[in-house]
């Protein structure tokens, strides 16, 4: 049969903001910009809505809203300092000072917690999540769902906002303006982008000076061990790189430690966090013996090393993990059926993972637990400063003149507030703070400039590239290639690392772009899979070699990931940021940026608390079983209520933590 | 036993350019005697046979609503259903098809554009809110309870959506007719604490423009996550437009 190739018909649009992505971050940027009296146009490939927010446990982080003393400093402090002093100051001191009200905008549009009547405050979880240094977490009857049904309400009642979903953005377009920075050189600005939309088989060239990208993070290119949404390519980081924007801290990604490892169709869903693993839980290799103990008072990131390094040693489970045994809780006599309650309280969703998955011995903690760690979030992204502006140039800081002109970012595609690590419960609130910001920056950059006249040249190439792929030649699959792309992606840029296995990424990322003009793809013009498959397979690519290229200047280990054949970098060394760019198609450069350290005074301290805990959990291990029982009998008490009912609040935490703070 | 074989048959409709083939795909387990979900299934054919298959799935854990599929006939979360030895995979028939197993679904959402303000006036937000009103936030938009729904009929000259359906050109506007999830929309907005009397009243009036009145004689609609929407939507919204006398008693 012969193919006759048909032409993608072309439609041109003009919005003064185009908001790519229907999540937390799209909806509060859509609303701020229309707020301000833009013309906004919100485009999702997912069905509206449907996005990680939307997927997640539902809680999140809002100042004071649980102690007095929860001041801006304070938050502020405790996200840089668990970020290894990565985060930018700017942005967390917005996120602290805009964290107590931002999440508001949910409320109004439906989003209802429980009331701490006395405070009369949204009730936080009765202890600090893991790593929080104050009570400042709120959860929510269906988790992120609830979340979800106000982001629907914000844009689909929103005024001035227009939505489409099954549409996907595919690139900026992007001129060197006739001005110059005040360095001489040419500044690049957004002139609008190019978008696939799947349902009515067109593509959408439209006209916006100012484009906010919320469109998520990078963690199906680790799938299936990942928790998270499908959409997660990697576009934001692919489609801003292709622009020329410089992104941040790329390297780091959260693993979370337990995730389950089988059977495959739960392969990589939340099964507990650190804090489930309760007073006497710890991790074991294959053999049985303990490779981590005091598990509750770990991070994510120290639990996901401990497990890589088993299995890198050959000493892992069947399925590539570790046993995360946790039935010394279970059989005490006295403190065992708080456990237990505990355990299916504080994190029902993951509980119920568990319970669906393993055995029934395991779901009720008389079996270790096979886990393994899966990708969670990307705490790297693009390069913006605290109003979500892309910015660029050689210092810590960047400038916006030295960025994108136009491109704002919000959401899991921004970086510089995390750094080496994410505490639980910051990202919802991150997408309702940023989101808001890169929307009242994004309406205010339109109104003041005029990029949408004569622009129509800029989208030729653009459009001629993506037309391209519609009805390409070719004898490969991008299915085929993506398999190989995401297996490669665990085990040379995943949770472990050698300069070796990077160099064989490398070389990897090289054959397969190659491969990119070889993919045959159909001419169908309505919801072309193939060209879908294509496109994503593109950005994930872009998204790898940008992971790549940071990870080359990260020689030691710090944060999410281990580096076999480094060190771990110490909290007194002097921290860095690792910046990168793509100079041409496929290829990327880094580099690094030195970023201030938090005053030793504050970091021995809290070395000192740290030793101090995790001395106290090993005590309590070594006592004689009756004294034990009776200790953790009166501590679980403390924290749940003699009664069993203070739990009842505990409304799926994934860290709700039980007694002292996890460390940062 | 089915579950020592080795293997599991299903047959998957799919559809391009408003062809319709049926293609049978063999599922290889991956454990001895996996039982595995439709998704699954899905995500295998892809890797080993069809590889531009086109379906929609997020979470693979039920939360985000977007895999539901028919099998068999009827609707069903791909990714939290076990297949079985003969399964029929096909699209939801109640909305157009796009490609394979992937259809149309922004017409449903878009029928409540600008009918269900925000309280955007709201000056106290701490308020808590009635345990009924989280059943109503518990909806994950799945749209497995458009099956069966005459309201929702009511938008196909023969109760359906043909295979060759073209989705309506100007999709801006959405159904004329609603839905349970429409329906579950509108009295969420009744249920919350922070709603104005006038927003409450006009809600009914919404429910009723979209055709309320077909769930008088209706046996009620099925849920894809068990939400009571007889109980915590229909019958509500139904009492309330009764007692504003504008549709008649049951
Ligand atoms: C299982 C799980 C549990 C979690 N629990 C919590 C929690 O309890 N608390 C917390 O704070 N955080 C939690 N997180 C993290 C948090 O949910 C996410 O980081 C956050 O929601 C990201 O929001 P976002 O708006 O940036 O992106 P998302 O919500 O992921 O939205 C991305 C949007 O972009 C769209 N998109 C992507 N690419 C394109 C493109 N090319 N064109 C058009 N549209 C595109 C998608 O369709 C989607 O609409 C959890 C995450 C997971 C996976
Ligand atoms: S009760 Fe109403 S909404 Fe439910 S299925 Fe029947 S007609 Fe549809
Ligand atoms: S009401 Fe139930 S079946 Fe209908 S869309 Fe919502 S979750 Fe799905
Ligand atoms: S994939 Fe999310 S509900 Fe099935």
């Amino acid at each position: 049969m012969v193919e006759v190739r048909k032409t993608i018909a072309i439609t041109w649009l003009n919005y003064d903001v185009i908001v790519v992505g229907s999540g937390g971050a799209g909806a509060h940027a859509a609303h701020a910009a229309a707020s301000l009296g833009s013309q906004v146009l919100v485009v999702s490939k997912d069905p509206i809505g449907a996005s990680d927010t939307k997927i997640s446990e539902g809680i999140a982080t809002v100042r004071a809203s649980g102690a007095v003393d929860d001041s801006e400093t304070e938050l502020s402090t405790n996200l840089q300092m668990a970020g290894g002093d990565l985060p930018l100051r700017s942005i967390t001191n917005a996120f602290a000072a805009d964290s107590e009200h931002a999440y508001d905008l949910y409320r109004v549009n439906g989003l209802r917690p429980s009331i701490d009547t006395e405070r009369n405050k949204p009730l936080s979880l009765p202890l600090p999540l893991g790593g929080h240094t104050k009570r400042r977490s709120v959860g929510h009857e269906n988790c992120g769902v609830a979340f979800s049904h106000a982001n629907w309400q914000i844009i689909l009642q929103g005024q001035n906002i227009t939505y489409i979903e099954d549409a996907w953005f595919l690139d900026l377009a992007v001129r060197k303006s006739p001005n110059k920075n005040e360095h001489g050189h040419s500044i690049n600005e957004v002139v609008g982008g190019l978008i696939y939309h799947a349902a009515n088989g067109e593509l959408l060239a439209v006209r916006a000076s100012a484009i906010v990208l919320a469109a998520g993070g990078v963690s199906t290119l680790y799938f299936p061990k990942t928790d998270t949404m499908r959409g997660n390519t990697g576009d934001s980081y692919a489609i801003a790189a292709r622009a020329g924007a410089e992104l941040v801290d790329m390297e780091q990604l959260q693993f979370l430690p337990f995730c389950l490892a089988s059977p495959p169709s739960y392969e990589g869903l939340l099964a507990g966090e650190p804090v489930t693993a309760s007073f006497l839980g710890v991790l074991r290799d294959k053999s049985g013996k303990v490779i981590l103990d005091g598990v509750y008072l770990r991070t994510r990131a120290e639990c996901s090393a401990a497990i890589m390094r088993a299995v890198e040693k050959g000493d892992g489970t069947e399925n590539n993990g570790a046993f995360l045994d946790m039935t010394a809780n279970k059989k005490a006599p006295l403190s065992g059926a708080y456990f237990e309650k505990f355990l299916a309280t504080c994190l029902p969703s993951a509980y119920q993972n568990v319970r669906q998955a393993l055995s029934k011995k395991a779901g009720r903690c008389e079996e270790p637990w096979e886990v393994r760690p899966a990708a969670h979030y990307m705490m790297g992204g693009i390069r913006v400063d605290a109003d979500g502006a892309s910015v660029g140039g050689p210092n810590g800081d960047g400038v916006r003149t030295k960025g994108i002109k136009g491109l704002f970012a919000a959401g899991q595609s921004m970086g510089g507030l995390f750094g080496a690590n994410r505490l639980g419960s910051t990202s919802l609130t991150e997408g309702a703070v940023f989101g808001a910001r890169a929307g009242r920056a994004a309406a205010a950059y339109s109104r003041n400039s005029d990029t949408t006249q004569n622009v129509d040249l800029i989208f030729k190439p653009l459009i001629a590239t993506h037309s391209q792929f519609f009805g390409q030649n070719g004898t490969l699959s991008a299915t085929a290639i993506r398999l190989a792309l995401q297996e490669e992606s665990w085990n040379k840029i995943g949770p472990v690392r050698t300069a070796r296995r990077l160099q064989e990424m490398e070389t990897n990322l090289k054959k397969w772009r190659a491969k990119l003009y070889k993919i045959k793809t159909s001419s169908s013009t309505t919801w072309n899979q193939s060209f879908i498959d294509l496109q994503e397979l593109r950005n994930m690519l872009d998204a790898a070699g940008l992971i790549l290229a940071s990870a080359y200047e990260r020689t030691d280990s710090l944060g999410g990931h281990v580096r076999l054949d480094g060190k771990q970098i110490s909290s007194f060394a002097t921290p860095y940021s690792v910046i990168v760019r793509s100079i041409s198609d496929g290829t990327y450069v880094a580099r690094r940026v030195i970023r201030p350290r938090t005053a030793l005074k504050k970091i021995i301290s809290y070395k000192i608390q740290e030793q101090k805990r995790l001395l106290m959990a090993r005590w309590i291990r070594l006592l004689p079983k009756g004294i034990q029982d009776k200790i953790l009998l009166k501590r679980y008490q403390a924290i749940m209520g003699e009664d069993l009912k203070a739990q009842e609040t505990f409304p799926g935490a994934p860290e709700a933590a039980i007694g002292e703070l996890t460390k940062p | 036993m089915t579950n020592n074989k080795k293997s599991i048959r299903v047959e998957i409709d799919t559809y391009r350019d408003g062809e319709k083939t049926i293609i049978e795909y063999v599922f290889e387990k991956r454990e001895l005697g996996e039982r595995p979900m439709a998704l699954d299934v899905l995500l295998q054919a892809q890797a080993k046979k069809i590889p531009d298959l086109a379906f929609r799935f997020g979470c693979r854990a039920r939360n985000c609503g977007v895999c539901t599929i028919d099998i068999n006939g009827r609707p069903r979360i791909a990714c939290r259903t076990r297949v079985r030895e003969g399964d029929r995979l096909s699209p939801i028939a109640t909305l157009p098809i796009l490609s394979d197993l992937v259809v149309r679904r922004d017409g449903i959402a878009r029928q409540l554009r600008n009918r269900l303000p925000t309280n955007s006036q709201a000056n106290e937000l701490n308020v808590e809110a009635p345990e009924e009103y989280h059943q109503l936030t518990k909806c994950i938009e799945c749209y497995a309870c458009l099956d069966n729904c005459p309201m929702h009929a009511r938008n196909f000259t023969r109760g359906k959506p043909t295979d060759t359906t073209k989705p309506p050109s100007d999709t801006q506007q959405g159904y004329r007719w609603g839905n349970p999830f429409t329906l579950l929309k509108l009295q969420r907005v009744r249920m919350d604490p922070l709603t104005t009397t006038t927003v409450r009243e006009s809600a009914v009036d919404t429910a009723i423009m979209l055709g309320l009145e077909s769930c008088i004689k209706c046996p009620g609609c099925k849920c894809g996550v068990g939400i009571n929407l007889k109980g915590v939507v229909i019958k509500p919204l139904l009492e309330a437009a009764n007692n504003s006398g504008r549709i008649p008693p049951e």
